[in-house]
């Protein structure tokens, strides 16, 4: 029985998400054709390409957002189905299960943030170095970061996706029954990496290829990683278009229009490139080759793979030491190793003068995080009596990672503007929302679906209505997964940047933001006390949500 | 003549009551104006409590936030009024969402209430019409201790006319400095640095344009390498200027390929500059702030050898000033604010190197001798350069250069990797 009320509500759902991209995209699709009758402009006219195609270097912009978003995405999912694979049924494999979350939790701004310590000449690389070494009494004039061609943005990106690769991968994992193929494979003589490779991937790839395309979108569109590792002359689509969208000229919101329109053309040809190399790698031609190459050369792969994980792996480890102990410097010259004196004043002063940002970040996230699980669980009571239109409307979910974050927020803004809203923080919650829900999403779904009908059947048959089993049975049942969703919610919506710099327009701001600012013009010193609080509260929250799971479950049992 | 006498006296009488009258009339409205500026300042004050000013200022150096929120602090404690220090990491964008209100018709109610402001920014704001009203700055109680008439640079603006749209707040130098345990003699000129850039390659940088310090360090070499400085003082006008602008571009395509990084990346602005000076991966610093070297020393994010120098024929100098939009949705709070930013007791704060280090815009003939004693005891720090010193300074060009210098930037050395 499938109610008018349960359709309506779930249209409503639907709306709360397609309404806002609706008007998103329209705001930055009609101002890229010059017209928007807002703004009292109602010539429609090709004139705004020809201007964008004028810009000085946006064809090396537009190269540069197209390969760093392809190789970043490629790299991080090689990566990450090297390390499950090398680690899968042992004991490494539970503790990446439990560590990919805190890994998770790090902003991208924080891992930029930590790069450019430790690879600039005078970064930490280097002082290990000198002088005793290259005979450096001050840094090198080397070209290092950021690179000619976005290689360290490519770094960056692909550190940071590679736990969200495995986070996905292994729940997509839990799905099927991959340990009995995987046994199955071994057992017929096959090493582990043909039967991951030709057994278990194409199962894993089938579920996590949409995370895959939000990569894409995402990498190829980023704007905090950008501006601190991408090449400054010029730099990535993304910066070309805030850059134009911040010039104090009339036209400029056309032209940052036109370009946000560039930028959505740049990510759906990645993808579809990104199909057709689908199509050639499930070809058989390209089996029988690779099986091939395979065979003598497994273990020096699985080895060399290994060692670059290895490194990567450390290289996140060294990131967060150098960002703690740039919050705790006094002067800390080249060539020095460590610091010569070491203060908590910063830390403490910092503290004191961004409280509120501090308490309204936490505020911001909790409030988004649990409306967005609200939204996930109303959305799977709504779709429980769907079966094959589920699959179809579960698109809505996560249209809003399609869309370049930037070109999107700019279409908002030009609607935002003109209806006067004099509140700041409403909009930015809701706009956090489109964000924050398909994170909710991939984690509360797979197992609110997974609660055995039997319990559901019992209760019902004692009587119970709908919302007693929600709130009694279901959600109990699922606590632990439920409070990790509302703190991944948290995570997600704490470290987003773009959203909060352009919905929030200053009045509302939060700590990610202020250690852009800081990362920009600031000190060091400053720098690192911001990327300590912004890593520190995220694993703050992590812990509680382990330590009371660990309760948890320990009654349960 | 009795007749005569009644007669004209009737006409006296006439002209006595019109004349009382008109005379009556004038007094009574001038007392009823003084009273009612005399009383609308307090009216101002009195109805501004409770209210939340957003003021949109540049936020990335420390000591200058640590200063806002001090005299949001007092202001807070004297008049009930929240002062929300919007830390701005360009104004041109400040600029450009009000612009984007004015062309939204949200001509009330804006969410820029106050702004840090000077040249090409402000002259963006006069000329679309995003200022309030003209002259506005000397109702304002303190502007008294500002003189007007004999500092044309209180109301003169990279040459545009304020007219009084805009309240000066604190007065700027472009400030060279270098570590003096390393480097004996700095090179003092455009064309003596030219020579050291290129005998030491990699060792120096500027911020890149169009940040504020990068496109001012672009002018002071236009200025000095210039061959009619008054070209300058005119609206740029392409057919005309476009040659005066040449040497400019052959200074810089010899020196480019030999700045840090081969003039492939740039640091982002004049903190970033700080930070490669304190490393030794660059050799010389700029800021457009005299203490600026002194409070890096202080903040231990400078060697304690630092040392300032300008140009021998003088380097920028201009005034910063604050402005109101004309939508601002809080006009009377932040005229109360800004009083107070130009009060004696808050610019005093702003000089002192242990704070801020940026010279007053007070006139100390207009202080009382108390003031004048407080404001003659500042110590200076052990790198900023005397009065003396830094006497020589010149004049900014017209806004109109500022574009074309920053446009012109970009296509040749900005996007070309």
């Amino acid at each position: 029985m499938y109610s008018y009320l349960n359709k309506f509500l779930l249209v409503l759902l639907i709306a709360i998400i397609v309404t806002p991209i609706f008007f998103g995209i329209l705001g930055f699709l009609l101002p890229s054709f010059g017209y928007f009758p807002i703004l009292g402009k109602y010539e429609f006219s090709l004139n705004y390409f020809v201007i964008s195609s004028n810009i000085p270097g946006v064809s090396k912009s537009i190269f540069l957002s197209f390969f760093t978003g392809f190789v970043s995405t490629l790299l991080a999912l090689i990566l990450s189905q090297v390390i499950i694979l090398n680690t899968f049924e042992t004991k490494l494999y539970k503790l990446i299960k439990k560590i990919i979350a805190p890994l998770l939790a790090m902003p991208h701004v924080t891992m930029a943030i930590g790069l450019v310590f430790i690879f600039t000449p005078s970064g930490l690389f280097f002082r290990i170095f000198s002088p005793w070494l290259t005979g450096f009494e001050r840094p090198p004039n080397f070209f290092i970061i950021p690179d000619d061609y976005g290689f360290f943005l490519i770094l960056g990106l692909v550190l940071k996706e590679i736990p969200f690769f495995i986070l996905v991968s292994i729940s997509a994992i839990e799905q099927f029954s991959a340990k009995k193929i995987f046994n199955v494979g071994k057992s017929l003589q096959h090493s582990v990496f043909s039967v991951w490779c030709f057994l278990l991937f194409p199962l894993i790839y089938r579920r996590i290829r949409l995370i895959v395309f939000i990569v894409i979108a995402f990498t190829a569109s980023v704007v905090d990683m950008s501006l601190l590792l991408a090449p400054s002359t010029p730099s990535t689509l993304a910066i070309q278009i805030l850059q134009k969208y911040q010039a104090s000229e009339t036209n400029s919101l056309f032209i940052a229009s036109n370009l946000a329109l560039i930028q959505l053309l740049v990510i759906i040809i990645l993808i579809l490139f990104w199909v057709l190399i689908e199509k050639i790698v499930s070809h058989k031609l390209f089996f029988t080759i690779f099986v091939n190459c395979l065979t003598f050369k497994n273990n020096l792969i699985k080895n060399l793979t290994f060692i670059i994980v290895s490194i990567l792996f450390f290289l996140s480890l060294l990131v967060l030491i150098s960002s703690f102990l740039w919050s705790l410097a006094g002067d800390w010259y080249f060539p020095n190793f460590l610091p010569k004196t070491l203060d908590i004043q910063n830390l403490v002063e910092f503290f004191n003068e961004n409280k509120k940002i501090i308490f309204s970040s936490i505020v911001i996230s909790l409030i988004v995080s649990l409306l967005a699980c609200l939204f996930v669980i109303l959305w799977v009571e709504l779709t429980d009596g769907l079966k094959k239109k589920r699959q179809y409307i579960e698109w809505f979910i996560f249209l809003p990672l399609f869309i370049p974050q930037i070109s999107f927020l700019i279409g908002i803004q030009s609607f935002l503007i003109p209806l006067n809203f004099s509140d700041f923080l409403v909009p930015l919650i809701f706009v956090e929302l489109l964000y924050v829900i398909p994170y909710c999403f991939i984690i509360l779904v797979p197992s609110l679906r997974e609660i055995s009908k039997d319990f559901l059947k019992v209760a019902a048959s004692l009587g119970k209505n709908k919302f007693e089993i929600l709130i009694f049975i279901k959600i109990p049942m699922i606590m632990p997964t439920f409070l990790l969703s509302i703190a991944i919610g948290m995570l997600v919506s704490f470290a987003l940047y773009t959203p909060v710099y352009f919905i929030g327009a200053g009045r509302v701001t939060t700590l990610t933001v202020e250690a852009l600012n800081l990362a920009l013009s600031g000190s060091k010193q400053d720098l690192g006390v911001a990327t300590f609080f912004q890593v520190i509260i995220p694993i703050i929250i992590l812990l509680i949500v382990g330590w009371y799971n660990n309760n948890f479950l320990k009654w349960k049992f | 003549m009795g007749f005569q006498l009644f007669k004209t006296s009737k006409n006296f009488l006439l002209d006595f009551y019109l004349f009382i009258f008109v005379f009556g009339l004038i007094f009574f409205s001038l007392t009823s104006y003084a009273s009612e500026n005399e009383n609308s300042w307090e009216v101002i004050l009195n109805k501004s409590s409770g209210d939340t000013v957003f003021f949109h200022a540049w936020g990335g150096d420390k000591n200058i936030n640590s200063y806002i929120k001090w005299a949001s602090d007092e202001i807070k404690k004297k008049y009930n009024i929240s002062v929300k220090h919007v830390k701005v990491s360009d104004t041109s964008n400040v600029v450009a969402r009000i612009l984007s209100e004015k062309n939204a018709r949200k001509n009330t109610n804006g969410a820029v209430d106050l702004v840090w402001i000077n040249g090409e920014n402000f002259s963006m704001m006069k000329n679309n019409g995003l200022l309030l009203n003209q002259n506005w700055i000397f109702k304002i109680p303190n502007s008294k201790f500002l003189d007007f008439e004999n500092n044309p640079n209180l109301l003169n603006d990279f040459g545009v006319d304020t007219e009084g749209m805009e309240m000066p707040w604190g007065l700027s130098q472009l400030t060279f400095y270098f570590d003096s345990s390393y480097i004996k003699i700095p090179p003092r000129s455009s064309i003596e640095l030219k020579d050291y850039i290129l005998s030491n390659k990699g060792r120096f940088t500027f911020p890149q344009p169009p940040d504020f310090v990068g496109t001012s360090f672009l002018k002071q070499v236009l200025i000095e390498l210039i061959s009619d400085k008054n070209l300058l003082q005119s609206n740029y006008e392409k057919a005309k200027h476009q040659i005066a602008l040449q040497p400019l571009w052959d200074w810089l395509d010899e020196v480019t390929p030999y700045l840090w990084r081969n003039g492939k990346s740039y640091p982002s602005n004049y903190l970033a500059l700080t930070e490669l000076v304190a490393d030794r991966e660059i050799d010389i610093g700029m800021a457009f702030n005299i203490s600026h070297a002194s409070n890096a020393i202080l903040a231990n994010r400078l060697p304690k050898t630092v040392r300032s120098y300008i140009h021998e024929k003088g380097t920028l100098a201009n005034t910063h000033f604050l402005t109101i939009p004309y939508n601002s949705s809080n006009i009377e709070a932040a005229k109360i604010f800004i009083n107070f930013l130009i009060s004696p007791i808050a610019q005093l704060r702003k000089q002192d190197k242990n704070f801020w280090g940026d010279p007053s815009v007070l006139s100390m003939d207009k202080l009382n001798n108390q003031w004048k004693n407080k404001f003659n005891q500042i110590p200076r720090g052990v790198a900023t350069l005397s009065n003396e010193d830094l006497k020589m300074k010149l004049q900014e060009p017209h806004p109109s250069w500022v574009k074309v210098i920053e446009e012109e930037w970009i296509r040749r050395y900005g996007s070309k990797n």
